[in-house]
């Protein structure tokens, strides 16, 4: 393995973190900065319902294709979701798998596993490219920012298919390649929609509470 | 960088600065979290009905305000403000195209916040845009009327106390007469009453009869009740214009109201965005902690049926009905099964249109759309959705706990056709409620019936000028009073209203506002400043409200009657019978 390998693996990658963990840090205090709206009235709706239970269920809704119209009418779409971000998940593990328990892949089931799952996430982000350019709604609320956080991650995908054999030996392309994007994402992604996932929390905790106190929250879908 | 550096309009620096004051925590979280995911765009009314346009979806809508908050209040947004779409706004042009989308394009309905799996609430920030663009004096016309009526006269319609009270005694005296019992009566100011009644103004101006069977109700359930003889008004135009403080003005009115009278429980009559005024946002607007519980009417009249307090028969509501749920009662109160139980209760053939509860769609006239006339051809084609989902039921009549959708559903059921009759569930309540033998007026049989009774609102003696530009509004208006005994003589634009005014000396006179040549309004100031015409009665029909104000500012005294297009027969037999006295 190569010096450069070895650093853009472990320095490069921990530097990266720590910065993002900062800027994340700040980005959590800037949201914080704005003021909670606060509900003076009593509750409404059904007695089922409550602040808490309309958190968790508003938390929860994601997992739940179901519950909402626009998931469960586009179960394609769900299902595009669902292995598009699984695929993040998996190469974020992979990040961490090669430099601290690489003995994971030395499991050829572990490697196979990797690839797929990242594999049919690169192909999920091409749809989605395609799907981004193409669809007029689509193309008409997309900004320069949205169109590179695809790519980006499509060419993470790729290099991270290529990567998780983690055979240096073989050659170093794909590893640096992999890690060199891993530590560009760290410090791109708190100043892009990706961060999207930073907010997730605080946007559902807060329309779930008012959704629950209001009775709404867990949803009265429509019945024939 | 140039765009903050480049001349900036004094209202647009305004609406800037003030965004600042208006964000909070939810709101900046609504408008940093959106991912242009899509998932919302079949959400809304307005993209299924135009498809080619991608500027009616809601996340693009969003966006023309997220731009700005990006540009001012995110650090990317403020540091490299093309490559997230961030961008400020200048001119007050571009303040007015803003205007468009939050007014024009968007009922707030919530059913794309509930579509979001961010959980992005863009009605929530769309009405924040709302009260900004208010608050430097860009909004639609009629929300501008509305909104200083309710500051000035106390209710949205521009309700005059005496008017109110002429009806609330009139209605009193329907009340006794039906009973039978000169004890059956609307108290008005009545101290430490149970439950203190608030109604919408429209209950007033256009449907009085919902007044009455809210009356019969109460009576019949031996309520200890009451109705404010000011402070009345449960509607909130605040929620529509987003302008907090009214909003919180008005709530105060009628909290401080019902305090006075030391009542104990607020009823709020059947009105999607009035119960979520009053009952959710009020408090919050007014930051005042309400000392009294308040209830929809719909919660109170289940509650007496299943207290056995009153006794319904289904049966005399065998016609088959659909219920169209509120998008403020159902998508930001919860309030859905219990119109349906109390439904359940009250009529034999109910049929569920789909998609429905907080899946519903809305009426197209929510949001105050109904006020803003320059939207109207938009309104009408989003509402071609309502109106499929109406067609499918199969049903008579759709019935809808809020008096916006009456007058959203009866306009677009006249748009497309429909053939169904709107109403609520007051009505249906009332007419199924079985009056006990003891207090029952003994009716008499047909035969039996004075000639007198037969002709009792009969038009017969009055002549009435139609003055109007449209054809088959003269044609319809003309039709409907003649069967009902008027002679009716017609005019299509100023000049000759006011020649037939002097020749035929009409008894009324429904008068257009918007015609070639003399408009409405001058027509009206000659006929007052005429000595000769100074007495004849004008009930003004437009289907611009926001004239209101060009109306009632004329140096002469207002007209007997004003009534916003479009006008159904109910509304029109009603006004004019209550104008000419009779009945």
């Amino acid at each position: 393995m190569s010096e450069l390998l070895r650093f853009s693996e472990n320095e490069l990658q921990e530097y990266a973190l720590l910065i993002m963990a900062c800027v994340y840090t700040l980005r959590i205090i800037w949201l914080l900065h704005f003021k909670a709206g606060r509900e003076r009235q009593a509750p409404t709706g059904q007695f089922r319902t409550t602040r808490a239970r309309g958190i968790v269920y508003s938390w929860m809704n994601i997992a739940m294709p179901w519950e909402m119209e626009s998931t469960r009418t586009k179960a394609f779409f769900y299902v595009q979701f669902v292995v598009f971000h699984l695929g993040v998940v998996a190469a974020i593990g992979l990040s961490f798998v090669i430099p601290y328990a690489p003995g994971v892949l030395k499991s050829g089931a572990a490697v196979l596993i990797f690839q797929t799952v990242i594999g049919l996430a690169f192909l999920v982000s091409l749809l989605r490219l395609v799907r981004r350019a193409t669809d007029k709604y689509i193309r008409a609320i997309s900004s320069p920012d949205d169109y590179f956080s695809l790519a980006l991650l499509a060419v993470w995908f790729f290099f991270a298919v290529f990567a998780a054999p983690n055979r240096p030996e073989r050659g170093e392309a794909f590893l640096l390649g992999f890690f060199m994007l891993t530590a560009f994402f760290l410090i791109y992604v708190p100043f892009s929609k990706i961060s999207h996932y930073l907010y997730y929390p605080f946007t559902r905790y807060y329309f779930g509470k008012t959704m629950g106190y209001r009775g709404v929250y867990p949803l009265a879908k429509s019945k024939q | 960088m140039s765009d903050t550096r480049a001349a900036q309009s004094h209202k647009a620096k305004k609406l800037i600065e003030r965004m600042s004051r208006k964000l909070n925590r939810q709101m900046a979280g609504s408008l940093a979290a959106c991912v242009h995911c899509g998932m919302c765009t079949e959400a809304c009314h307005y993209v299924l009905t135009n498809p080619d346009d991608p500027t009616y979806a809601p996340a693009y809508k969003a966006d023309r305000i997220r731009k700005i908050f990006k540009r001012h209040f995110d650090w990317t947004g403020r540091v490299l403000p093309w490559w997230v779409g961030a961008k400020t706004v200048r001119t007050d042009a571009e303040l007015e195209e803003l205007k468009d989308i939050v007014f024009g394009k968007c009922t707030n309905c919530r059913r794309c916040s509930i579509n979001c799996p961010m959980g992005v609430d863009y009605a929530t920030f769309n009405r924040m845009a709302r009260g900004l663009l208010v608050s430097v004096g860009i909004m639609p016309e009629g929300v501008a009327v509305v909104s200083k009526d309710q500051w000035e006269i106390g209710n949205q319609m521009g309700v005059l106390k005496e008017e109110y009270i002429d009806t609330l005694e009139w209605m009193s005296e329907e009340l006794s007469g039906d009973m039978g019992d000169p004890n059956a009566v609307i108290p008005i100011d009545k101290m430490d009453a149970d439950i203190v009644y608030s109604i919408n103004p429209r209950e007033v101006k256009y449907d009085p009869r919902t007044i009455a069977d809210a009356a019969k109700i109460f009576y019949l359930a031996g309520e200890n009740w009451t109705m404010p003889s000011e402070g009345w008004d449960m509607t909130n135009f605040g929620l529509f214009s987003g302008d907090d403080d009214l909003g919180g003005a008005v709530a105060l009115r009628l909290y401080e109201k019902v305090s006075e009278l030391r009542g104990r429980k607020l009823v709020i009559s059947e009105c999607g965005h009035g119960y979520r005024s009053t009952r959710c946002e009020g408090p919050n607007w007014a930051a005042h902690t309400v000392p009294f519980e308040m209830e929809s009417s719909v919660n109170t009249m289940l509650r007496y049926i299943k207290e056995g307090r009153i006794k319904v028969d289904k049966t005399r509501n065998d016609v088959p009905v659909t219920f169209h749920d509120s998008c403020n009662n159902a998508r930001s109160c919860g309030l859905f099964e219990e119109p349906r139980e109390l439904l359940n209760l009250v009529v034999t053939d109910f049929r569920e249109m789909v998609p429905n509860r907080s899946e519903n769609y809305c009426c197209t006239g929510g949001g105050g759309a109904m006020s803003m006339s320059e939207y109207t051809p938009r309104r009408l084609k989003s509402a071609r959705v309502k109106a499929d989902q109406l067609k499918a039921t199969g049903a008579k009549i759709v019935v809808t706990s809020c008096h916006n959708c009456v007058d959203g559903l009866t306009d677009l059921i006249r748009h497309y056709k429909l053939g169904m009759d709107v109403t609520q569930l007051v009505n249906l309540v009332a007419n199924a409620v079985v009056v006990p033998e003891k207090i029952a007026v003994e009716k008499p049989a047909e035969s039996e019936k004075p000639a007198a009774v037969a002709v009792e609102h009969s038009l017969e003696a009055f002549k009435i000028l139609v003055v109007d530009d449209e054809d088959d509004i003269r044609l319809y208006y003309t039709v409907l009073l003649e069967d009902n005994g008027a002679k009716v003589i017609q005019a299509s634009d100023g000049d000759e209203a006011l020649k037939l005014a002097k020749s035929e000396k009409p008894d009324l006179i429904t008068l257009d506002l918007n015609m070639p040549g003399k408009d409405g309004g001058q027509v009206f100031e000659q006929l007052r400043k005429d000595p000769e015409l100074a007495e004849i009665k004008v009930c003004i029909i437009t289907g611009r409200p926001e004239l209101r104000r060009l109306i009632y500012d004329r140096p002469v005294p207002p007209p007997e009657g004003f009534l916003d297009k479009p006008v159904d027969d109910h509304a029109l037999l009603l006004n004019i019978r209550k104008i000419l006295e009779v009945g």
